[in-house]
Order: C-alpha cells, then structure tokens, then sequence
C-alpha cells in the first residue's frame, strides 16, 4: 500500500515536470520560430554595400586583353567579362543594360576603384599583400603563372630568365603589374609601358623583343597572332592570384563577391556546370595547354540565402 | 452544464472516444447532453468556418496597407475560394499548433480534474471534441510543422490521449527495452545532425530533437492538485495570447505572390515594379507595390514578370536530417524533392 502510493507520488512528479518542461520546450519553439537569422543574409549584405539602389553596376575591365578582357563588335567579351556578368547577374543586375562595363588599363585599376569611378574591378587583378593596402580582393578566380611571350623569330635565342638579362634584348612589360616587380627581383632590365597590348604591338614593330605578363593575357595575344608568338615557359616560381577588385571601404561587397564565387565553386566540386566553367570553356579554355579548374576562393563569409533549404544531393 | 458532463462521464481520464461510446445516465441527463453536443457541434463548425473568412478579410485589409479603396480592389479582385485557400496555405501550421496545444492540454487537464467542481474549459473542449477531429488535428501538424519542431508531437500527442508506456507491453523489462531500442535508432537517425548542431553550439535545436521522446515518457496521467489549479486558469489565458501573438504575423503574410515586373517603353528605359499582381485585363496590369500603393501598368510595356520569395522564408538555422532542411515541413521536404532546383532570378534582389 505503501510502495503503491510512493509509486504514485513519483508518478505524479514525473509528470509535472513532464508537463512543465514539454510546455517549456513549447514556448522555446515558438520563440525560436519568430527569430531573424543567425547569420547575415544575401539581402542585409546588398543593403549594407555602397551598391544598394543604384541602378547599373560599374564594372573595371580591360578593352585589350584577348581572351580575358576585349571589345569585340562593340561588345565587352572575355573570361573576366563572363566572371563579371556572372557576379552582376548575382548581385541582382542582369543584363547589359544593368551593367556599365569601364575600360581600365593595368595602372588605373586601383584608382578607379579609389576614386569611385568603377564598383568592381575584374581584370586581371593579381592579389598582393601590397595591394591590399589600397583595395579589397575577392577570390582568387583564378590561379595563373608569369610567362614571357616572344616572337618566332626570337623562338632559339630567349629561352631562359638568364636570356632576359642580356642587354642585347629588349624586355617590356605593363606598368604596375606584378610582372614588373617580378622582373626587377630577377634583375632583368625592362622597358615600361601603359598594357600588355602596347608590348605586343612594339614586338611586331620590331621596337621590343618579349613581353612578360600572366600566362592568361599572353595566351590572349598567342590567341590573336598564333604564327607570329610564342609562349616561354620560364621558372619565375611564383603564382599569380586573379581576385576582383572591390574598394576597400566595402567590406559587405566583397562578402558577397566572395560568397558567390565561393557559390560557383562549389556547383563545379558537385560536377555541375558552374558559371565558371562555361566561361572558362567559352574562352580561355581551349587556348590553355594544362587545363585549369576554378581555385577555392579565400575568406568566404557564411551567408543566409533563399535557396539554403534546396536538397544537397 | 459542466457538472453533468463531469458527472456523466464515467471514466474521464483514459476515455478519448467519441461521444457517442459514452453512458449517458438518466434519461434527462442523456437529452441534456444530446441537446449540449448539437449545440457544441454546432458552435464548433461555425468556428471552423467562420474564424477563416473572418481572418481572410482582416488579411485584405492588411495587404492593402490600410488603405479603403485598395481593400476594395483587392476584394473585387480576390475570389473567395482564392483567398481561403491562400488562407489555409499560410495558416495551417498555425490553425495545426493551436489544436495540439488546446487537446494536449486539455488531455492534461481533463485527466487531472477530478473532483473539481468546475472541470477546466480546456478538458471540457477536448471531451466534446469528436476523436477523428483531434487525430486530423495531429496528423495536420505532422505534415506542416517543420522538422525540428516535430519530436514536440510525441509529448503532445501522449498528453492528448493520455497514451502511457504501460500500453506498450505488460511486463516492465519488455516495456523497458522496447523504448531504448526505440529511443536508440530514433538518436542513430539523428545523430549526423546532432553532431553538426554540436560542433556549432546550436543548444536549442540539440534539445528540441533529443528532449520530447523522453517527455513522452511521463507526460501522461493526473497531476497533482497543487498544480492543476494554478495550470487551469494559465493555460487558459497563455493559449489566447500565444493565440493572438502567433495570429499576428498570419493576418500580415501576403495573400498575392510576391513578384517583379519589369516595364518600360523601350529596351533601355526600363523599370521594376516589385509587388503583388492583383489583376491583369487586356489594358491593364495592376499592380500593388510592396511599399504601398497601386500602380495600373500598361500590358503592352510589360517586359518581363518573375516570381520572389519574401525576407521571411528564409532560413534561421543550417542544418539538415539527412538533406531535409529543420526548418522544413514534411511536405516542404519532399516538394523540394519533387523540384530540387530553386533558382532565385537575380531581378529579386
């Protein structure tokens, strides 16, 4: 009688605190069902950026690197530029009519960016810790090398990094790009100019005698003039990072560059066709002899998004 | 009324069956109960009806900012059916929540309440309520709650129909084992989430998924007097104002889809309308803007139209039982099966 009444004061705890902790969990539910995302979503980043509202996005490129960056028929075409629509059409403005593509040479890349004349720049932009003082980067994009380009004639005697250095040679390369600084730390004496295309067009005038750049620019000119070049492949031994361009006072912009490259990254690791891969086959791609793939890119912010709640597999 | 019903009711705790499986006593006892269910019933299917159309109303009123000329636009435009439909698209996880609660606690309640001279309106609803209707109330929630918050069922669902382990098996070692092998593969289809959730200190979501089965457990059978008293006249009140806290953003969700329209007279000038599209005619579309206000759009400048999710879909946690999102419903779930691919256009940002 005893055991059967303390069996039933037991009972009738358990399920007090049964009741009052399902009610608890309950109340918890519903709170956490009226709460705003932990993290920041798409929408609060594009709020938060200088972009917001504005009606066409002003995009950097370049107006004469083959394969990367050309106006061709009055249209902008090229890797960056397909990297670039890629990210307009990701930040809500889709179509040409919606972006404002502004021709930038190699030196004004980060004074465009500086002085509010461009919202992005992708054009061939090489990530560099000196850089990065000045301008935010997204990415990289891309993973490219230093290669010199040298006309056919030239195609036995530059050979060598060694071949450079003789005074007999005139080596060209665009000013402010990381070829130049390349170039000097291997003490090779250079001739400066404004592009890559301005070193392609003294060759052929016979004013120079190799120009040195990203393997993806030369490819571009070997791309345009396939009997007059030649690519040297030469061990500068470093790696060019390609990342796009943002002004440093944006950081939600270059979250949400970051975060979309990041987004076409992951569609090309599942094997679908990410925007990247199509602009990579479009262009570059069949000029490449070692075929690349999309480099993961850095510093991806973790971003709410509409489709988060699509299956994965 | 209540004291009838109290009196009548031979065993209140355990018995959850129909009306009609119930003694009635005598003779004038038995008409007054009859004469109370016709009108129970009655009040109940003017409540099922009437509550909707009533909400669906106010709702116009709200998507027309307010406005009386935009409501009667939206009237004249949104057909009846439409809208109670739009209404139990949005409101059925709601309507699905209030009812487990109300039975839940009513189960509690009633099961507890003897002796009181005044049984708990909330045991008196769920003893009138035919049993098909709480089952249809459960199995609503089952279907439209999202993942998470689904291990919440099984307490309720014990509480309602005061369902204890005993009735698993008689002998309390089987008993025992048949809810840890339960338990156990109930954790092992979890544990994958579990583990993501704990690596990323999200508590709620671990507890929320780990907690109710065991509450299940004990949930069922009276309480102590001490407590029923005071839980009596709270849950009373905490279902009304959960009920009008919960109603709020329900009478605020859209009853149009929310789109952009692009238009212009030519391919440059152009411009988008993000909005909901009330009606289009062959003149006219008319669109009501998402930040107020009706904008009548020419046909022929319409260039373009795609479909936008709202701010309010998106999701607050990251993870996943086995690729079904927590925030998920089941039917959520395999609808994004049927149509794995979402593709937001880039015009809604």
């Amino acid at each position: 009688m005893g055991e059967s009444v303390s069996r039933f004061r037991y009972r009738s705890v358990a399920t007090t605190a049964a009741v009052a902790l399902t009610l608890l969990l309950g109340a918890a539910a519903g709170c956490d069902s009226r709460q705003e995302p932990e993290l920041p979503s798409v929408q609060e980043k594009l709020r938060e950026s200088h972009i917001w509202g504005q009606p066409v996005l002003r995009i950097g490129v370049a107006e004469d690197e083959p394969l990367m960056g050309e106006v061709r028929n009055g249209v902008h075409v090229g890797f960056d530029v397909e990297i670039a629509r890629y990210i307009a059409a990701s930040l809500g403005y889709v179509g040409d009519h919606r972006i404002e593509f502004v021709s930038v040479s190699t030196e004004d890349r980060i004074p465009a960016l500086q002085g509010g004349i461009v919202d992005l720049v992708v054009s061939s932009f090489s990530i560099t810790e000196d850089r990065k003082k000045h301008v935010s980067f997204a990415g990289p994009y891309f993973v490219t090398t230093q290669e010199v380009l040298i006309p056919t004639r030239h195609r036995d005697t530059i050979r060598t990094i060694e071949d450079l250095r003789n005074p007999k040679y005139k080596i060209c390369t665009s000013g402010g790009s990381t070829s130049e600084a390349e170039l000097e730390e291997h003490q090779v004496p250079m001739l400066v100019v404004k592009d890559v295309r301005d070193c392609v067009k003294g060759i052929r005038a016979g004013r120079y005698d190799a120009v040195s750049s990203d393997l993806t620019i030369l490819a571009g000119f070997m791309a345009r003039h396939p009997k007059d070049f030649e690519i040297v492949d030469m061990p500068f031994g470093t790696s060019e990072l390609l990342g796009v361009g943002v002004p440093i006072g944006d950081p939600a912009l270059r979250d949400l560059v970051a975060y979309f490259l990041h987004k076409s990254y992951q569609q090309g690791l599942k094997g679908e066709a990410s925007p990247w891969q199509t602009a990579y086959n479009r262009t570059l791609g069949p000029w490449l002899r070692v075929e690349k793939r999309q480099p993961p890119p850095l510093d991806v912010p973790e971003l709410v998004d509409f489709d988060d709640k699509v299956p994965q597999r | 009324m209540s004291t009838a019903a109290a009196t009548t009711r031979s065993e209140p705790a355990t018995d959850v069956g129909p009306p009609s499986a119930e003694p009635t006593g005598t003779a004038a006892g038995g008409w007054d109960q009859v004469e109370r269910r016709a009108r129970a019933s009655q009040s109940f299917w003017t409540a099922v009806v009437g509550v909707p159309a009533i909400f669906s109303v106010l709702r116009l009123g709200v998507e027309a900012g307010g406005e009386l000329q935009t409501t009667l636009l939206l009237v004249a435009n949104v057909g009846p059916v439409n809208l109670l439909a739009g209404f139990l698209t949005t409101a059925a996880r709601l309507l699905s929540t209030v009812l487990v609660a109300v039975f839940a606690l009513g189960g509690v309640l009633a099961a507890s309440a003897h002796g009181m001279p005044r049984r708990p309106l909330l045991a008196r609803w769920m003893e009138i309520t035919p049993s098909w209707f709480v089952t249809a109330s459960f199995l609503i929630a089952l279907v439209t709650w999202p993942l998470l918050y689904l291990p919440l069922l099984l307490p309720t669902l014990a509480a309602a129909f005061q369902l204890r382990p005993e009735r698993l098996h008689e002998h309390p070692v089987v008993r025992a084992l048949i809810v840890a092998a339960g338990y156990a593969g109930y954790l092992w289809l979890l544990l994958p989430t579990l583990r993501i959730a704990w690596r990323e200190g999200a508590t709620l979501p671990i507890l929320l998924l780990v907690v109710p089965p065991l509450l299940a457990l004990f949930v069922a059978g009276p309480l102590p007097g001490v407590v029923i008293r005071p839980l009596a006249s709270v849950t009373q009140l905490a279902v009304l104002v959960v009920l009008a806290w919960a109603a709020l953003p329900v009478i605020s969700t859209p009853v149009l889809p929310l789109t952009v329209t692009t238009v212009g007279t030519s391919a440059e000038a152009t411009e988008e309308i993000r909005g909901h599209v009330v009606t289009t005619d062959d003149v006219n579309m008319v669109i009501l803007q998402e930040r107020g206000g009706v904008r009548y759009v020419p046909v022929e400048q319409v260039r373009g139209q795609v479909l936008c999710p709202s701010e309010e879909e998106l999701p607050r946690h990251q993870l996943r039982i086995h690729d079904f999102h927590v925030e998920d419903s089941l039917l959520e779930g395999l609808g994004r099966r049927v149509r794995p691919v979402h593709r937001m256009d880039a015009a809604c940002r």
